[in-house]
């Protein structure tokens, strides 16, 4: 009763200051808009030379490099996340073997830079076979692909085996209940749910991907960041291309958002959060409303 | 076959250091209903989860139809015994409909349009026809566990078992659960209940089974354990009930 009376005398206090906290936050948020907006704008106006920005040459690099890089994504990206896959189930075998191999492969891809690991592939590598005995003539982009598909096989491996260690112990029990083995359980039951509680750390991880790319540059991959470093040294004007490796980034990394949040939602089983955007668009009466 | 359908026989069971279960023994007969009472920590559920091998046995066997489960395919075993949990444990990717039908097409296989229709009846049976198409979630806590039963009953078991299935339930949705199960009774279906609900246990079981610390201390006909338990044990736990 005591504190009931006592929160009741703060209750106005409290909210006053809720107020003010919202107030203060807006005003920062603002100030830092126009400080930023304003910088920007600045350079946009100062710095950056509009008839370099649009000629055909920088144009025609700049998408040679960006065709490259998303090669490069696409295909690393879907062998990391199969890769990622076979990690987590391997993280959760009921082989020690299995499972430990599993757990010694995330160890040493999350513990060293990937920088190293892409020395490792493009320079240490050829240098297994006798002086040009390396098979692959052009090893620049094949040993980039490998690398990322390695290093980024154990964030998503993780990634999995958080999901699947995040689906109630019951769901194995009433599938193994039913007569399902093992396999048949993690695959009908276990796994669908996994990938949906891991996409959005898979997403993150994708997201990370595409940016490491932009490592490439330091083993002769003819990528975007290689792009901007030779316009640069040329021209001697570091916004112009600066804008153009902006945008080409942001368009891979808010595709990718996009279609994790289109995978989230397609897999949203009757969730509370569907059946309140359901609630909520017969409330208002409105047909065309984005989903929750 | 003239024995019981379900036999017991000398059974221990230990987690680790910790016995739960010693030297069980109990029968079931074909159309039989039991109901599995005692305090908690008594071992009542973990007797139901050594029938179908969610937990192993140290000693003693049980045997289903004259088999012994511990010698049979435990994949094999687990087709013949229907289990329904306190959680339900739907599948929530899965609607109703599918729920039912994913075991009878991937561990039977079934025809997936044979299992769905199979399983529209099962669904019609435990008072859910019209929700098949819906996924656990935006159903009641009592429709989930009626689909759970449809779902166990798919797989066409020879015996069920029920681990205190309305334990999760508001109060105002305990009844349309005992309904189906009464429904399962009436059609013979032979049943192993773990259930704190006594009004329920008097009236659908054959048999009532006492346990305590994991021991079988009193096993009666339904009627008579209601009217005066023969045990010590027996009388201690009914008038803590009153």
């Amino acid at each position: 009763m005591a504190t009931q009376t006592g929160s009741e005398s703060n209750s106005g206090g409290v909210l006053m200051r809720d107020q003010l906290v919202k107030r203060v936050g807006e005003a920062t948020a603002a100030g830092f808009v126009l400080v930023i907006g304003g910088l920007l704008g600045w350079i946009l106006w100062t710095q950056v030379d509009y008839g370099l920005l649009s000629s055909p040459l920088i144009a025609r690099r700049f998408a040679v490099a960006f065709s490259l890089v998303l090669r490069i994504v696409v295909i690393s990206s879907l062998m990391s996340v199969t890769l990622g896959v076979l990690v987590g189930l391997g993280r959760i075998s009921t082989s020690n073997v299995t499972g430990r191999i599993a757990k010694g492969y995330v160890e040493f891809f999350r513990g060293t830079p990937l920088l190293f690991q892409l020395f490792v592939i493009y320079y240490g590598v050829p240098r297994l076979w006798a002086t040009g005995q390396f098979p692959v003539s052009d090893w620049a982009v094949p040993a980039a692909v490998v690398g990322l598909t390695l290093n980024h096989g154990a964030y998503v491996g993780e990634a999995i085996r958080g999901g699947i260690d995040a689906v109630p112990g019951g769901q194995m029990e009433a599938a193994r209940s039913l007569g399902m083995s093992r396999v048949m359980a993690l695959r009908e039951v276990v796994l669908p749910q996994a990938w949906r509680n891991a996409l959005a750390a898979i997403g993150n991880d994708q997201i990370i991907l595409v940016k490491d790319t932009s490592l490439l540059t330091l083993i002769a991959v003819p990528e975007i960041m290689d792009v901007f470093r030779n316009i640069n040294s040329n021209q001697l004007d570091p916004w112009t291309p600066l804008v153009w490796v902006c945008v080409l980034y942001l368009a891979i990394t808010m595709s990718i958002s996009q279609l994790v949040n289109g995978l989230e939602r397609r897999s949203d089983w009757g969730s509370d959060s569907r059946m309140f955007g359901r609630l909520s668009r017969l409330g208002s009466g409105d047909d065309g409303g984005e989903e929750a | 076959m003239t024995g019981p359908l379900v036999a017991f026989d000398g059974v221990d069971k230990s987690f680790g250091d910790t016995q739960v279960l010693y030297d069980v023994d109990l029968s079931v007969d074909e159309r039989e209903v039991v109901v599995v009472i005692g305090p908690s920590g008594s071992g009542k559920s973990t007797l139901l989860r050594c029938t179908n091998r969610l937990e192993e046995i140290q000693a003693g066997d049980i045997r289903l139809d004259g088999r012994s489960v511990i010698e049979t395919d435990v994949n094999e075993i687990r087709q013949q015994i229907g289990m329904v949990f306190q959680s339900f444990n739907l599948f929530p990717h899965k609607t109703a409909l599918e729920n039912v039908a994913l075991a009878p097409e991937k561990v039977k296989g079934r025809p997936e349009a044979e299992a769905k229709e199979a399983a529209a009846e099962l669904l019609d049976r435990v008072g859910l026809a019209d929700q098949g198409e819906s996924y656990p979630n935006a159903l009641s806590g009592g429709q989930q566990q009626r689909v759970a039963i449809a779902r166990a009953l798919a797989m066409e078991p020879k015996v069920m078992l029920f681990d205190e299935v309305t334990s999760a339930l508001d109060p105002e949705l305990v009844g349309e659960v005992l309904d189906v199960i009464e429904g399962l009774a009436a059609d013979g279906m032979t049943m192993v209940l773990v259930t704190h609900e006594m009004g329920f246990a008097r009236e659908v079981g054959d048999r009532i089974v006492l346990m305590a610390d994991g021991r079988v201390v009193e096993r009666t006909e339904t009627a008579s354990f209601f009217e005066g338990p023969g045990t010590e044990r027996g009388r201690e736990f009914l008038s803590r009930l009153l």
